[in-house]
């Protein structure tokens, strides 16, 4: 008897130590794992962004090494990775094995059935599941990427906000602080509303001028190109009290007379307000799109403005690519009297809250082996050095971690005001049809960008364009 | 008789069955989506329309604009091309010291993918960093290519003029060479001048030449795409969309295959027309300079 209770003491003791083994996501884990898999090649796709790049140098090299599955991870332009998933996965045609999904597109692809069911996969080959995966540990972006059941769709691997920065060094110059109070009456700081935003821009603009120095006080994305319509309706509109691109989700409709605000008076204001604040732009303005508003920053040559975070450790950080490094300071954006009360209600948001995730297609022929490289690319322990190398976090660990904790003083408070004013921000309104709305507004705010059309009728015709575009599509 | 005539649909058949996947099928699978109301993101799938999308191209303005903008780019580019590849072509029949040099530079352009053009004059265009902005701003003109859709316009077909003269200049090249000798020492004899020669005895026998040459650009300009997408992206505003872009961002972008296929289907009919309008005023002076 007291051997039996001997042999099952130490029956239980191997049992709590193989699981102990088991349980931890050790490389013995990951090489068991990905053992039925081992040299096949797995396909994904991606914009060329340095998280993605971060992903493509150091998580797939680390993951080919270890697993013996090799990572083909294609990078390439914002418009042509949607281009090349969307054919590939609305035709079946199974190229890519992992796709990146950009947080305003998921409603597209949900609808039409286009993604893998990352629960149920979990739940049929638990085999898989790296037992340190811990998805509660993500912050509340992964949400975007659930469906109405809560399954989820998509293993976020970035997040960041478009939020304001301003350079720190001009705001706290003692003879500028002097110059524009004497001419506006009020103390040089980041600006609460956009009455004092264009106050700041127009002082700085004219500064630069009499100083015989490149400097502005604003920037914008105006290309004609997407970026001009994303910018208006992701930060600029928001932050004026207009939401969900103007359109009315119960309605489905964005002209005023239907229930929409896109060609209300207030939208109306804020598009006249973007355009005749280019003139305290750089002279090239209107050539920008996200890549050049931010270079532009990391070139000194803007005093503020609104700017995709993501941008903001290089120009903070990186001496070789940017001339204003440790001089850049991060706020809130302004907004209009009463939005900001609105957005902490959860009544509206403030700017964008944008980020992507990594999804399997139901094309994908290799999907248990692409779900093994999206946990290792979102896998916890690496998170603190991913977030190092390409400046965003979608765990909430993460925010706790040294590293991170270290690198939020050098940019200013970022990841604090991240964490704690994040919840302001939103991503995309559930539009479905993201892309040919983008379309028709991109072609009538550059009408109005490049004076062919003023700016409301420009929204008078986009609002009518935009109801009819949706009764076509069938809402 | 018969056999050799299997032999040659024989040896033909593996071409014709890649053209007919390769060209018959998309043609006609691009017809077939003209006649549906096809979104992919519609919750409606595809809708049979007829030729509705036919009927809604004619009432676009923002269709026939880019139809508009790109039927003055090809009379612009095509003549200023076809002018000034001829003087250039005229001026290399000559000998002169540093000839091969000369064509070799003029030729350069010609080697440059078009979407490196367009980034090439990105770069020359930006207003903050760009040459031309600065030079023109010494001499008073404030270039700005994001701003001006007439700058915007006329930038889109400077650069074609400075990619295609070359091609141009190289074809009529060609045909001055190929000339017989008699017709010009039998004018030289009649004491003929040079302008007396260029207009009664080059030119009717270089017509053929530039008629051939033309319908290659018309077809070639008409689709404009690479370099006007990387310079201006259709910008500012609507001012340099041009049809192939408009159709690209029907197709692509808003992934409206139905209407988009229409406005292609319409696109080939116009190019068949203006080449077969081409290709007949051709024959006619073939068969002219022949009866010469």
């Amino acid at each position: 008897m007291r051997k039996v209770g001997i042999y099952l003491l130490v029956g239980v003791f191997f049992i709590v130590v193989f699981a102990g083994i088991t349980q931890a996501a050790t490389p013995e884990w990951w090489k068991q794992a990905a053992a039925l898999y081992k040299g096949i090649t797995i396909r994904g796709v991606s914009e060329s962004t340095p998280p993605s790049k971060a992903v493509r140098d150091y998580a797939a090299r680390e993951f080919e090494k270890l697993t013996g599955i090799k990572v083909q991870f294609e990078l390439t332009s914002w418009d042509e990775m949607y281009t090349k998933s969307i054919n590939d996965m609305s035709r079946g045609t199974g190229i890519y094995d992992f796709v990146y999904v950009e947080q305003d597109i998921i409603y597209a692809y949900l609808v039409k059935h286009w993604l893998t069911d990352l629960t149920e996969l979990a739940k049929k080959y638990p085999q898989l599941d790296d037992p340190d995966f811990d998805i509660n540990d993500f912050t509340t972006f992964i949400n975007y990427f659930k469906d109405a059941r809560g399954h989820v769709f998509g293993i976020p691997f970035e997040a960041f906000l478009k939020s304001y920065v301003y350079r720190k060094d001009l705001f706290s110059n003692p003879e500028i602080r002097a110059a524009f109070k004497s001419e506006y009456g009020w103390d040089l700081r980041p600006p609460k509303d956009w009455r004092e935003y264009t106050q700041i821009a127009k002082f700085f603009t004219e500064w630069g001028k009499k100083k015989g120095i490149e400097l502005y006080g604003h920037v914008a994305q105006a290309k004609t190109h997407p970026c001009v319509a994303y910018e208006m309706v992701e930060s600029i509109w928001p932050a004026w009290g207009i939401y969900n691109w103007g359109i009315n989700l119960k309605k489905w409709r964005a002209t005023v007379e239907n229930g929409g605000t896109l060609n209300s008076k207030r939208a109306k204001e804020a598009l006249r307000w973007y355009v005749d604040m280019l003139k305290y732009a750089p002279p090239g303005v209107r050539t920008y799109t996200w890549d050049e508003t931010a270079a532009v920053v990391g070139a000194g040559k803007i005093a503020q403005g609104l700017i995709y975070l993501e941008n903001l450790p290089w120009v903070e950080l990186d001496k070789s690519r940017s001339v204003v490094t440790g001089k850049i300071g991060v706020a809130l954006p302004p907004t209009y009297p009463g939005v900001m009360s609105e957005a902490a209600r959860g009544l509206g948001y403030i700017g964008y809250y944008d980020g992507g995730a990594f999804a399997i297609p139901r094309s994908s022929r290799k999907k248990q082996a692409a779900w093994l490289f999206i946990q290792w690319a979102t896998r916890k322990q690496w998170a603190p050095k991913f977030a190092q190398l390409a400046g965003r976090i979608c765990r909430k660990s993460t925010f706790n971690s040294p590293e991170i904790k270290e690198l939020n003083v050098k940019l200013s408070g970022y990841y604090d005001m991240m964490k704690k004013f994040g919840f302001l921000f939103a991503g995309a309104p559930p539009l479905p049809m993201h892309r040919p709305l983008n379309e028709l507004y991109l072609k009538w705010i550059s009408k109005a960008v490049a004076g062919e059309v003023d700016p409301d009728t420009a929204l008078d015709s986009l609002a009518k364009e935009v109801d009819k575009l949706l009764i076509d599509l069938g809402y | 008789m018969r056999t050799s005539q299997y032999k040659a649909w024989g040896l033909l058949a593996p071409t014709l069955v890649i053209l007919f996947f390769i060209g018959l099928v998309p043609f006609l699978y691009v017809i077939y989506l003209s006649l549906f109301k096809y979104n992919i993101w519609s919750v409606r799938g595809m809708v049979f329309a007829g030729v509705d999308n036919f009927r809604k191209l004619m009432f676009d303005s923002s269709f026939m604009h880019s139809l508009g903008i790109g039927l003055t780019f090809v009379v612009i580019t095509c003549s200023i091309e076809t002018l000034l590849g001829l003087v250039i072509a005229i001026f290399l029949t000559n000998e002169f010291v540093g000839k091969g040099v000369f064509r070799t530079i003029l030729t350069l352009p010609l080697a440059i993918a078009p979407i490196t053009i367009g980034s090439i004059w990105v770069l020359m265009t930006n207003p903050d960093i760009g040459p031309l902005p600065y030079i023109l701003h010494k001499f008073g003109i404030d270039y700005n290519i994001g701003v001006n859709a007439k700058q915007a316009f006329f930038t889109v077909v400077f650069m074609d003029i400075w990619h295609w003269t070359p091609f141009v200049t190289l074809t009529l090249l060609a045909g001055l060479t190929s000339f017989p000798k008699e017709p010009f020492e039998a004018a030289k004899v009649d004491g003929a001048n040079k302008w007396q020669t260029l207009r009664y005895i080059t030119l009717p026998l270089l017509t053929p030449v530039i008629l051939t040459m033309l319908f290659i650009r018309v077809m070639d300009t008409f689709r404009i795409f690479d370099e006007v997408w990387m310079l201006t992206g259709g910008g500012p505003g609507t001012a340099t969309r041009f049809v192939s872009i408009d159709v690209v961002r029907r197709v692509l972008v808003s992934t409206d295959y139905g209407y988009g296929s229409s406005m292609s289907v319409f696109l080939l009919y116009l190019t068949i027309v203006m080449c077969w309008l081409l290709l007949n005023i051709i024959s006619i002076t073939r068969k002219e300079v022949h009866e010469r």
